[in-house]
């Protein structure tokens, strides 16, 4: 029998201007059972809220993230727009990874896949392997 | 069990979206690169990927043809899928496959069973272990 009083997971747009940071977040958050939506600049961010299918809960954005828009213009624009949207501002990959584990906490699986502590060094080691 | 992994280039979010989203729906694992320097990314930082779908005309250092040339120059087993509203299937040689945009989605799952199967791969029955 399903569980009709189970919500349908929220959708989180993971915004980061480094694919390889990206891409970890946004598996990450998608193992904690969200539907997670990357976007690549700020541009993108908006193409999504504006044209993309909801509900949004959270947009978890990179404060260097690129595009014609700058990472604290965007927060304004939804806050603006959109303020039922919750903005994460993450200044560098730790904190990315902590925020991606406090929504992880609050998402709809009960417990975490893995620690973030796990996630920030996958992020090291793709980004040191790319670099090489 | 493995699990086949697509690196998807494209430029257009929401076609990214779209596609992402169908190919996750059937099983597939998804890495999203958003131009042909994110998938180049991807690729060089030692990510399993079992096969590879690009859009052509990208912003960038490289597009989507650069960016076969140099996947199947590195990875010839890798199989590579141009996708392109514009391109003549014949300058896309280099690829294991073209597809002309605009294109139903169940045209290019039919595409990717053909080239790298189902989703996740069960290991033969000899490799699996008793529990």
């Amino acid at each position: 029998m399903s569980d009709t009083t189970t919500p349908q997971p929220d959708s989180i747009i993971v915004a980061d201007s480094e694919v390889i940071i990206r891409n970890v977040l946004s598996d990450y958050l998608r193992q904690c059972g969200y539907k997670v939506i990357d976007a690549a600049t700020s541009d993108e961010v908006i193409e999504i809220l504006v044209n993309g299918a909801g509900p949004f809960a959270a947009v978890l954005s990179d404060a260097d993230l690129g595009g014609s828009m700058n990472a604290f213009s965007l927060r304004f624009w939804v806050r603006e727009k959109r303020p039922e949207i919750h903005f994460i501002l993450a200044g560098n990959v730790d904190v990315a990874a902590k925020a991606a584990g406090t929504l992880c906490d609050q998402g709809p699986h009960l417990k975490r896949p893995y620690d973030p502590q796990h996630v920030m060094t996958h992020i090291k080691q793709l980004l040191s392997a790319a670099r090489k | 069990m493995s699990c086949q992994v697509i690196l998807l280039v494209e430029d257009e979010v929401l076609i990214r979206m779209l596609l992402a989203e169908v190919l996750r729906d059937k099983g597939y694992q998804v890495i999203e690169a958003a131009s042909g320097d994110e998938g180049l990314a991807i690729l060089l930082s030692g990510q399993h990927v079992t096969m590879i779908i690009t859009d052509v005309r990208m912003p960038g250092q490289i597009d989507g043809m650069a960016l076969a040339t140099r996947a199947k120059q590195a990875w010839p087993q890798r199989p590579v899928v141009v996708m392109s509203s514009h391109l003549p299937a014949a300058d896309a040689a280099i690829a294991d496959k073209f597809i002309a945009k605009p294109f139903v989605p169940a045209m290019l799952m039919k595409t990717i069973e053909n080239l790298i199967g189902p989703p996740c791969q069960t290991p033969p029955p000899h490799n699996q272990t008793a529990s």
